[in-house]
Parts: structure tokens; C-alpha cells; sequence
């Protein structure tokens, strides 16, 4: 079992490896085939070690398999060290599936480019690095897969780098996602300053001491800071929608299906330490609910067409905070997982879109597209329908199943199940505003003037593939797991993170008929707008704008961080830095320059005079012996 | 074997070693402030030679012979420059030789 996910690990790495070092000696199209096998040999691992594990029992499921001691300080020692229990298998599988799927899609999507094989290694280090965040036996090796995905993530936004737009959206996911890293790592030095163990074995006689009090808030707190950063919601969300810069293939996998998706597969791994501090928990539940308000709100009035996937996705996230929030781990990590699936499907199909339209993104250009993409409209319909969460798509029985769980948390869980419900309606109506404005209507001139279907060829069929499995992924996905029928995925992953809240079957036919007939009048709405355009969309112009602006995240960050920030430098440059630092290196600079103006003149380059010198030297050298002597 | 004392010898010796210092600090042309080097050293092994004698030790005109080996390899250098400056078609003083000035 342990092998296989060793390989599972590695093959990515290796990879990313091997292209980096052959440079130009492999072609561009050898390069993402030798990608796209890596992830698939990674995904055969992580089949392998699941079958492995079917057959063992409950308790016996969870491995720990070190490679070598990493890194011994006094007292503490970190162990290269991979765990393999329910909860990884899962995760290993989802992101090595869905990965292989989009790497493989970017063979068609990057064909061309000047820099595939710069792009294939990237690919390829991210998935490497997001299997080890999700295998790692410890805090500091889940923390350095942190960072890595992280960086990945920077790289493949910035690729475009001769785009500026693109590296101000490179370096502001980094940065935003910097203060999350700097959380984590406090509550690290918080978790060792009291524990003096960094291991994540929470079981009972395990490493990992279970916490309370004041400890356990500041630590979960800070690893909430690091979920919430990487997870893009609120506070730290504004990078997400910039990280639209990226190539499509890219905003697929790590910005809507994996990578941003870690901050819940944290809050389920570290369960027992937000357990601790149920403050925090309900912090994280409020957040999501927030996010997932905010979000759909915002992504009406979107124009980009990756931007309002973005905050969709930023929307789906928020649901799975609001779950894991509230403890219905094995729900949380569902919806995950069905995300992944109809997510990837609607940037993929959105990438296809694009590509068609010779790289145009936005929808006001778009238009008629129903006739002449028939397949890829299709593809997005299954996508937008299992988003609005229409049965018997995925994202039905997924998403009930996390509005269920918090009607059965209390009068909080009510409060965010009704926040719940309202994101339910948006989704529906910014769904379906999205593709009833890019494949409904007439043809728009841009589109009559610049479409162009692919032709029949390896990479046409690369991502006519990759986009058709996605899109079978996306309706059968849900049917693992039907409330009151059966939940094998709760109960494959019972060992990892027990649940806390188990809706009845009564609650979860409720939320499903609510959240089914809200989503249909959201559908209903975008197409009295935008499908049939029986009346024009309302103006409201300041609600409009406010959209617009996002609800002013960045100009308020700008305002609170980056100006006063700012303005301190401005001055602290003007009065310490030229006066007392610069002061001090050129007065130095003076006073040497100085000293050896003076030396200087005893050099006459007369050659008497230096024999003079020696002859008087030894002249007063030998009155002084003299006199020493008598 | 008598001779004049010790103390002569090392008078004669002083007054070699002023003469040379004198033409070294007085002279510009470097032939004679070479010549005048040669005397310095040679008033030094007069030196050393006597002293040898009067503690009746080898040592130090075994020294007189290497100060004579390292005057040879001096000579040949300080002519070989002198030669050079006046292929160089320079005057032969050493106070216009003064490019090192600093």
C-alpha cells in the first residue's frame, strides 16, 4: 500500500524532472505525453493502494512509511515521511484523476505554444507538489507542500510573463497566500513551543497531544488563516479571480479543482485540533457561508467568462468551508470531489470556447455559439447543471448533502443553511446567465468573424476526450453516495474524520426540494433575462456597481495596507534612510578618500628620497640600540 | 700571523659604507648609484669578515659569500633596467625616473 503511493508521489516529480533536464533534446508533443503519463501512472498508484486498502479492515488502514530522518533540532526530529489512510487515498485519487485529465486536455490546449515544455514541467511539479501536501505525515512537510503548490500556483499564473497583467496577478496570488503560509507557520511554532511535536497522528497514544484552551484557539486559528488563504474566501480572496491569467488548463486544475480545494482537505485532516476549539470551527462555517454569498453575488455582473467560473468556484468552496465547518467532514469532502469533476468539465469547456474564439474571453463578444459548438455546449450544460445542483446530476447530491448537515446543526447551522439556500438561487441565475449570453442568442459579429472549429488531430482529440470523460464524471459522480439510499464515501472515510452532524433522511429531503426548486427559479430568472429577454435586466445602477468593483476588497486592502505602507517607506527614506544610513557610507567613503589624499604625497617616486628615508631610519635605529646597549 | 687590529679593519669598513651611502643619496646617475650600492656591500663583508676573525668563527665569511652571490644577481638586474631605460632612448637620472609618484 505504501508502495503505491510512493509512486504516486514520485512519478509527477520525475516527470517535472525529466523535462526540466532534456530541454530541447524531446519535442514540445513528447513533453506533455511524457506529463499526461506521469499523472496517469500517479492515478494507477492511487487506484492500487486503493484496492490495497479495500481489503484491509477499519482500524488496520492507516500507514505511516518514512524514507529517512529529514531534519533533527534538540529535542524535535522530522521524519521524509508519507501517511496513507482513507483520507489521502481520496484526496490522491481525485487530484491524480482529475490531474491526469487536464494535463492531458493541455496537450491540445498548449499545442503551438513556445513553451510547452516550460509549462508540461510546471504542471507536472504541481501535481508533485499537491500529492505531498495531501500525503504528508507532518505538519512541516504538509506545510512544505504548502508552499509548493503555492509556487506552482505563481508560475503557472505568470506564465504568460510578457503579459504584465499576468505577473501582477502572479505575484498577488503569492503574496496573498504568503500571509496564509506566515499563519500556519506561527501556529507551527505555537504547536511546538507546546507540544513539542509536529506529527499529525491525533489518535489516541499518537504523537500529536491533543490540545485545549487558549493553545488550540491560536493554533486553529492560525491554520485557518493558511485554509482560508489558499482556499481564496473571505478575507483573503481577492487573488482568485486575477489568477483567471493563467492558461485555462491551468485555472482547471490548480485553481478549481485541487489546489484551492486544500484549505478544506486541512480543516478535515486536522479536524481534532478544530474540534478543540469549536469557536474557530463555527469561524470557518461562517466564512463559508459569507464567501458563498458574496461570491455568487459578485459573479452576476461578471463580463470575463473565467471570472464568473472563478467566483463560482470561490462560491462552491465557501459551501465546503460551511461543512467541514460544521463537522460533516465525509460531506465536505464530497462535494469536493464532485466539484473537481464539473468545475474542471466548465473551464475545460470554457478553454475550448476560447480557443475557438482565437483567445476572446469575453462574454459580451460571445454569443450564438449553441450551433456551432453543439458538443461543447453539451458539456457545459452537464457542467452548469450539476453546478446549479440539478438531479440526478453530481453537484445535486452533493451540495444537499452539506445544506442537509447544517439544517441539522442547531440554530447556526439554520443560519447558514439559509445563507446556503440564497447561494443556491445565485448559482442557478449566474449559471445560466453565463451560458445562456455565450451559446444562446444570435451569432455576435466577433463570433461570425473569428470562430474557428478545430479540425480532426491528436490534440483536438486530446481535449475532446479529456472534456467527455469530465462531463460522464460529472453525472455519474453523485450517485456514490445517495442520502437515505447509501453513503459508502462517509463511511470509507469514518476512520480519518468522524462526522459530527448526521442529517435525517426527512432533513435531507427537505433541502433537497428547497435547494432543487430554488435552483430551477434561478435558472428561471436567467433565462426570463438573458435566454429569452422578455424584459431588460434592471439597471440598479449602484448595487451594479458596487458588483462591479467587487464589493471594494481591493480598493479597501489598497487603502488600509498598501498606501500607509507606503507613505511610512516614502518617509522613512526621505528622513533615516539618505540622512543616517546613506549619511554614514559616505561619510566613511569621504574620510578614506581623504586620509589617502594625505598619504598620498609620500609617495615622490624620487628614488633619493626613499634612500634617504631608509638611511635615516637606520640611523635612528642604531642610536637607539646604542643607547639601549650602554 | 700578525696584522693591524680588529678595529681597523671595521673603521676602514665604516668609511666604505658611508662612502657608498653618500653616493647612493648624492649621485643621479643610476650607473653610479649602482657602483655605489656594490660599495655599501662590500664595506659590509669587510665588516663581517673582520668580526669573523677577531671570534675566530666561520659564520660570517660564509655570509661575506652569499652577500657576495646576492650583489652578483643585483648587479645583473639593476643593469639590465639601465640598459633598458637607454634603449628607451630616457635620460640616465634617477630623479626624472619619477612615473611612481603617487
Amino acid at each position: 500500500m505504501t508502495t503505491a503511493a510512493w509512486i504516486c508521489l514520485l512519478s509527477p516529480l520525475a516527470a517535472a524532472l525529466v523535462i526540466t533536464l532534456a530541454g530541447t533534446r524531446i519535442s514540445r508533443r513528447m513533453a506533455g505525453r511524457l506529463a499526461t503519463l506521469s499523472t496517469f501512472v500517479s492515478f494507477g498508484a492511487a487506484v492500487w493502494a486503493f484496492v490495497l486498502m479495500l481489503g484491509r479492515a477499519g482500524d488496520d488502514r492507516r500507514e505511516v512509511s518514512t524514507a529517512w530522518t529529514w531534519l533533527t533540532a534538540g529535542e524535535l526530529r522530522f521524519d521524509l515521511s508519507i501517511l496513507v489512510d482513507p483520507l489521502s487515498v481520496f484526496m490522491m485519487l481525485v487530484i491524480s484523476g482529475v490531474g491526469s485529465l487536464i494535463v492531458g486536455y493541455s496537450i491540445g490546449y498548449m499545442d503551438g505554444d513556445d513553451e510547452e515544455r516550460r509549462y508540461f514541467a510546471y504542471m507536472a511539479l504541481f501535481v508533485f507538489s499537491m500529492l505531498l501536501l495531501v500525503q504528508s505525515a507532518n505538519f512541516l512537510l504538509l506545510l512544505a507542500g504548502w508552499g509548493l503548490v503555492g509556487l506552482a500556483s505563481y508560475l503557472l499564473i505568470g506564465f504568460n510573463q510578457q503579459r504584465p497583467s499576468a505577473v501582477a496577478a502572479a505575484k498577488k496570488a503569492f503574496i496573498m497566500n504568503a500571509i496564509g503560509d506566515a499563519t500556519i507557520a506561527l501556529a507551527l511554532f505555537l504547536l511546538i513551543w507546546e507540544v513539542g511535536s509536529l506529527s499529525l497522528d491525533f489518535t489516541s497514544g499518537g504523537e500529536g497531544v491533543p490540545l485545549d484552551g487558549t493553545v488550540a484557539t491560536l493554533v486553529a486559528l492560525g491554520l485557518l488563516g493558511g485554509a482560508v488563504a489558499k482556499s481564496a474566501q473571505i478575507p483573503l480572496h481577492t487573488w482568485l479571480p486575477d489568477a483567471m491569467e493563467g492558461p485555462t488548463p491551468v485555472s482547471a486544475l490548480i485553481h478549481a479543482a485541487t489546489m484551492v480545494t486544500a484549505g478544506v482537505y486541512m480543516l478535515v485532516r486536522l479536524s481534532p485540533v478544530f474540534e478543540a476549539a469549536p469557536e474557530v470551527q463555527d469561524l470557518a462555517a461562517g466564512l463559508g457561508a459569507l464567501t458563498l454569498v458574496v461570491a455568487g453575488l459578485i459573479a452576476l455582473v461578471q463580463t470575463d467568462i473565467k471570472r464568473v467560473i472563478a467566483y463560482s468556484t470561490m462560491s462552491q468552496i465557501g459551501y465546503m468551508f460551511l461543512g467541514a465547518g460544521l463537522a460533516a467532514y465525509g460531506n465536505a469532502m464530497f462535494h469536493l470531489m464532485t466539484h473537481a469533476f464539473f468545475k474542471a468539465l466548465l473551464f475545460l469547456g470554457a478553454g475550448i470556447v476560447i480557443h475557438a474564439l482565437a483567445g476572446e474571453q469575453d462574454m459580451r463578444r460571445m454569443g450564438g455559439l449553441r450551433a456551432r459548438l453543439p458538443r461543447t455546449y453539451l458539456a457545459m450544460l452537464v457542467g452548469g447543471l450539476a453546478l446549479a445542483g440539478m438531479p440526478p446530476l453530481s453537484g445535486f447530491f452533493s451540495k444537499d448533502s452539506i445544506l442537509a448537515s447544517a439544517l441539522a446543526a442547531g440554530t447556526y447551522g439554520q443560519v447558514l443553511f439559509a445563507a446556503g439556500l440564497l447561494g443556491v438561487f445565485l448559482t442557478g441565475l449566474y449559471t445560466f446567465r453565463m451560458l445562456f449570453i455565450v451559446f444562446g442568442g444570435k451569432a455576435s459579429t466577433h463570433v461570425q468573424e473569428h470562430l474557428h472549429v478545430p479540425r480532426r488531430s491528436e490534440p483536438a482529440l486530446w481535449m475532446a476526450l479529456t472534456v467527455g470523460s469530465l462531463a460522464v464524471l460529472s453525472v455519474i459522480g453523485g450517485w456514490l453516495q445517495i442520502a437515505g439510499v447509501w453513503h459508502p464515501l462517509s463511511d470509507f472515510l469514518h476512520t480519518a474524520a468522524e462526522p459530527k452532524v448526521e442529517p435525517s433522511v426527512t432533513q435531507d429531503w427537505v433541502t433537497a426540494a428547497i435547494s432543487v426548486s430554488l435552483g430551477l427559479a434561478g435558472i428561471a430568472l436567467a433565462w426570463w433575462f438573458y435566454g429569452a429577454r422578455r424584459t431588460k435586466v434592471p439597471e440598479a445602477t449602484a448595487i451594479r456597481r458596487a458588483l462591479e468593483h467587487k464589493l471594494y476588497f481591493d480598493e479597501a486592502y489598497d487603502a488600509l495596507f498598501y498606501r500607509p505602507a507606503a507613505a511610512v517607506a516614502r518617509e522613512f527614506g526621505r528622513w533615516i534612510e539618505r540622512p543616517l544610513i546613506g549619511g554614514s557610507v559616505s561619510a566613511a567613503a569621504a574620510g578614506a578618500r581623504g586620509l589617502g589624499g594625505r598619504v598620498r604625497l609620500a609617495q615622490t617616486g624620487l628614488l633619493r628620497n626613499y634612500a634617504l628615508a631608509l638611511a635615516g631610519g637606520l640611523a635612528v635605529l642604531t642610536v637607539v640600540f646604542l643607547s639601549l646597549s650602554s | 700571523m700578525m696584522g693591524p687590529e680588529v678595529n681597523a679593519y671595521l673603521i676602514v669598513a665604516a668609511f666604505l659604507f658611508a662612502t657608498g651611502a653618500a653616493g647612493v643619496l648624492l649621485r643621479r646617475s643610476p650607473l653610479v648609484v649602482l657602483l655605489s650600492l656594490e660599495i655599501m656591500l662590500n664595506g659590509a663583508n669587510l665588516a663581517l669578515i673582520a668580526f669573523s676573525r677577531r671570534f675566530g668563527e666561520l659564520d660570517g665569511q660564509v655570509f661575506a659569500l652569499a652577500v657576495m652571490a646576492v650583489a652578483a644577481s643585483e648587479v645583473v638586474v639593476g643593469l639590465g633596467l639601465i640598459v633598458a631605460i637607454a634603449r628607451r632612448r630616457l635620460d640616465l637620472d634617477v630623479d626624472k625616473l619619477s612615473t611612481l609618484r603617487g
